[in-house]
């Protein structure tokens, strides 16, 4: 046997050996090994943003702060541009558009690029986080693996998401909190089938992150209680973390859509977005870089400002950014929401302790901890994911119940105000945001090609009444699709339209079907959405569309066999 | 029923003018409808049921688009074919639209193929590779220069992908009346176990003009396949390290052929 063959042979076996293995198992054990594989992609991050800043920071003092963000986005968007020839962003999108439509197909380098562009921006001063970069890593990593063990769809999304819950779990060491945000912001689905190997690459990430960083919380635990009047002020919170958050989302796609009008060439438009950030860095630097050095110091009562400068920080680092990520910088918004839900918090304490001085509020570290659950499920419109994540990254589980209500709150005035997240705003204005089991994802997974119903008889423009009733007596179907001597489709003639002559032997050869025939009947395309055959459908009050493809007709498209799809779809997707 | 579709990626130069007269003979005949896509931006994804191929066009691409998409129906109508354009609907990102992948055939121009330096050298690019090993069609791979081919001719390896480019090569007879003709390389395997493969796969009367290469290289005896013949070859599509550690029958194929190729991958429905 030849090397080749062996080769050829050990492949065959190998994939027998998998195919035969329970699938359930299968997957788990593929969860387990993408998560430990994305735990140690954000492992990998990390090293590399703490590297590269240390290696800048000299650089970092006076005019360097103005130039190196500029510098930063610029070469991260070249490097995403012209080397890897990806789009810039952060990439989260990008993963739940390949859940909800393809399957959960990546590209192998999404699993490396978004880590070196990401490091590029944020060590040198832009105001972005290393959560969106993992998240598309140990997305690509889950999607690839699948393809290598030939996973279906079903099972490839379910270790994508299980990618993105390693790698979550890994960079905040959070393992619930990765895990609940695979399945509420990227899967959207709660079957147990995708929760268990979720949870078992939620587990393999924070191991691989305390094995290779040790079991350390990003933000040191601090004792907060609460009372009853500061539970009842976590309202006023909740509400201005939503508004914050309505803002910091409108913002961010205001400078995005705004910027790609302005500017057409991605690098310089990056690179000036980064010399705003740069600007705002030299008045105020806690705007700068990922900013978790500046939660510590809020949360611990370090961070002294008043009012007016806690508003205006929080305001800045907002449009920082906004202006970062919006210009096409790459970096996530899950360390900016804290950033900013700290710094809103205290601010929020501080005009409490300004409007009512008598009253004994609790410390300025509670409220920015709430604050950043607010923010964090506001923006994301994700409120578990706020909640367990704050918990776990600040061990602080004696203030669930507020953290409950300020979550709660957050969410509901955003889903209000913005009726879709931030992740999920551009593709709900594409229409592309299919969830399973919605109207819309069960209808995008069908097509009208596979609807056709073609047992409706053809009859020719030319054809005489007397030969139409003998077709009508073999057929059960009330539409006659026209077509003419070239086989183009030219009408429909409807049962009713020959009611008046068919009674009439009069009529039998001297009326033919090309007088009777309805040409204005409205037609579909093969390749039209099914959403609009349905709204082309209730506008023109039918139950039933021909089909025409290059003026020849195809066959009938009906809201009948449409339910009856849907329902058979509706099984296999619940299943 | 709707006609087969082939999807061309519209050049606007001179030479993508070569490759669009060769995708626009193709279809008048073999009675195919033409798809063209005029690219939007220089990348664009195809999401095959167990992969995504992400396809880098060169800037040329990107040439005056505002008179694209005439030249390109004047060039079809040339050759009595009417097109059809495709926009894409689906974006995975801003600059990164979806091209479907239910067509029927695919044109790939050796530009799409490969880098430039490499035209002419017969090299067949990784993503093409990938189309080939995870498409439902075949993929064509044109002649730079227009060159209009009145035969068939099969590279018959002996392999399943090999039956199924012998099953497109009688469809392709039948739809163009063009005569067809197969071409053995028997190498170490005897002519017998060729003969049980086409009876076992009811291919008889595909091989009533079947030339055999009993002795001879590979390369040399390529010398008789026809210059005016469309060559199809089925293929594996294998990846980078399986080419690299055992060879690639097609690269060779294509570099010592200078006619235009149908490739059948592994996947491919026939």
């Amino acid at each position: 046997m030849s090397v080749k063959q062996k080769v050829l042979q050990f492949g065959r076996v190998f994939r027998q050996l998998t195919w035969r293995m329970d699938q359930r198992l299968l997957l788990i054990i593929i969860a387990g090994v993408v998560g430990g594989l994305s735990g140690l992609s954000a492992v990998i991050l990390n090293e590399m943003l703490s590297r590269v800043y240390h290696a800048l920071k000299p650089l970092h003092a006076h005019w360097g702060s103005l130039v190196l963000p500029a510098l930063g986005a610029g070469l991260s968007c070249l490097f995403l541009g012209y080397i890897m020839r990806e789009g810039a962003g952060h990439g989260v999108p990008e993963v739940i558009y390949s859940v909800l439509k393809r399957g959960g197909l990546l590209r192998l380098r999404s699993s490396f690029s978004r880590l070196i562009s990401s490091t590029l921006t944020i060590a040198s001063g832009g105001s972005a986080g290393p959560e969106a970069p993992v998240v598309i890593s140990g997305a690509s990593i889950g999607s690839n693996i699948a393809k290598k063990f030939g996973l279906n769809d079903r099972q490839r999304i379910v270790i994508v998401g299980s990618g993105a819950a390693g790698a979550i779990s890994s960079i905040f060491n959070a393992p619930v909190a990765g895990m609940i945000f695979a399945v509420e912001v990227i899967l959207g689905d709660w079957t147990p089938i995708s929760l268990i190997p979720i949870a078992i690459a939620s587990v393999m990430g924070a191991e691989v992150s305390r094995l290779l960083e040790g079991n350390q919380i990003p933000f040191t635990h601090h004792a907060f209680h609460a009372g009853l009047l500061d539970i009842t002020a976590c309202v006023g919170l909740g509400l201005v973390a939503g508004l914050a958050s309505v803002l910091f989302t409108r913002l961010l796609h205001g400078i995005g859509a705004k910027s790609r009008k302005m500017v057409r060439f991605d690098t310089l438009r990056a690179a000036l977005g980064g010399t705003c950030v740069g600007l705002l860095g030299l008045f105020l630097p806690v705007v700068l870089g990922e900013g978790y050095e500046v939660v510590r110091s809020v949360i611990e009562n370090r961070f002294e400002a008043g009012l007016l400068l806690a508003t205006g920080a929080t305001l800045a680092k907002i449009l920082a950014t906004s202006l970062t990520i919006g210009s096409g910088g790459s970096g996530g918004i899950f360390a900016p929401c804290l950033v900013i839900g700290s710094l809103g918090g205290l601010a929020y304490e501080r005009a409490l302790i300004f409007l009512w001085p008598g009253v004994a509020w609790a410390e300025g570290g509670l409220f920015a901890l709430l604050g950043m659950a607010g923010v964090m499920s506001g923006t994301l419109q994700a409120p578990l994911t706020g909640i367990f994540l704050i918990v776990e990254v600040t061990g602080s589980y004696e203030v669930m119940l507020p953290l409950i209500l300020v979550s709660a709150v957050s969410a509901t005035l955003c889903h209000y105000m913005e009726p879709v997240s931030f992740y999920h705003k551009e593709l709900a204005s594409q229409g592309q945001l299919l969830r399973p089991r919605t109207d819309a994802g069960l209808l995008a997974d069908l097509s009208v090609l596979e609807l056709l119903e073609k047992d409706c008889v053809v009859v020719s423009e030319d054809m005489r009444l007397r030969d139409m009733i003998s077709i009508i007596q073999q057929t059960s179907r009330n539409y006659f699709p026209v077509e003419n001597a070239r086989g183009d489709f030219v009408g429909l003639v409807h049962l009713d339209d020959l009611r008046p002559y068919i009674f009439n032997p009069v009529f039998y050869d001297a009326v033919v079907v090309g007088e009777l025939v309805q040409s204005d009947i409205p037609h579909v395309s093969p390749f039209d959405d099914l959403r609009e055959v349905l709204d082309l459908m209730d506008q023109t009050r039918s139950w039933s569309l021909p089909v025409v493809h290059r003026n020849k007709y195809l066959g009938m498209v009906s809201k009948g066999s449409i339910l009856d799809q849907y329902r058979k779809e509706l099984v296999v997707q619940s299943y | 029923m709707m006609n087969p579709q082939l999807l061309h990626v519209y050049r606007n130069t001179p030479f993508g003018r070569e490759t669009l007269l060769e995708s626009s003979y193709f279809c008048k005949s073999v009675g195919v409808d033409m798809v063209i896509y005029v690219p939007v931006s220089t990348k664009f994804l195809m999401y095959f049921e167990n992969d995504v191929v992400q396809v880098d066009l060169d800037r040329s691409y990107l040439v005056s688009p505002e008179t694209a998409e005439e030249r390109a129906r004047a060039i079809c109508r040339s050759q009595g074919v009417e097109p059809m354009f495709f926009t894409p609907k689906d974006y995975t990102a801003s600059t990164l639209p979806d091209i479907p992948t239910e067509f029927d055939y695919m044109c790939c121009p050796r530009s799409i193929a490969d880098v430039s330096s490499k035209i002419g050298l017969g090299y067949i690019g990784p993503r093409v590779r990938r189309i080939v090993n995870h498409a439902t069609f075949p993929v064509y791979i044109p002649n730079p220069v227009f060159k209009a081919w009145k035969k068939v001719a099969v590279l018959f390896g002996g392999s399943a992908n090999a039956v199924q480019a012998v099953r497109l090569g009688v469809r392709l007879r039948d739809a163009t009346g063009f005569p067809l003709q197969v071409f053995t390389h028997l190498g170490r395997t005897r002519r017998s176990t060729y003969e049980r493969i086409i009876q076992e796969n009811h291919l008889g009367e595909a091989f009533e003009n079947w030339t055999v290469f009993e002795k001879g290289r590979f390369r040399d005896n390529l010398f008789e396949v026809p210059h005016d013949a469309l060559v199809i070859v089925g293929a594996y599509g294998h990846g980078l390290i399986k080419q690299l550690a055992f060879g690639s029958k097609m690269e060779v194929i294509q570099r010592v052929l200078p006619n235009s190729f149908m490739i059948v991958g592994p996947r491919c429905r026939v």
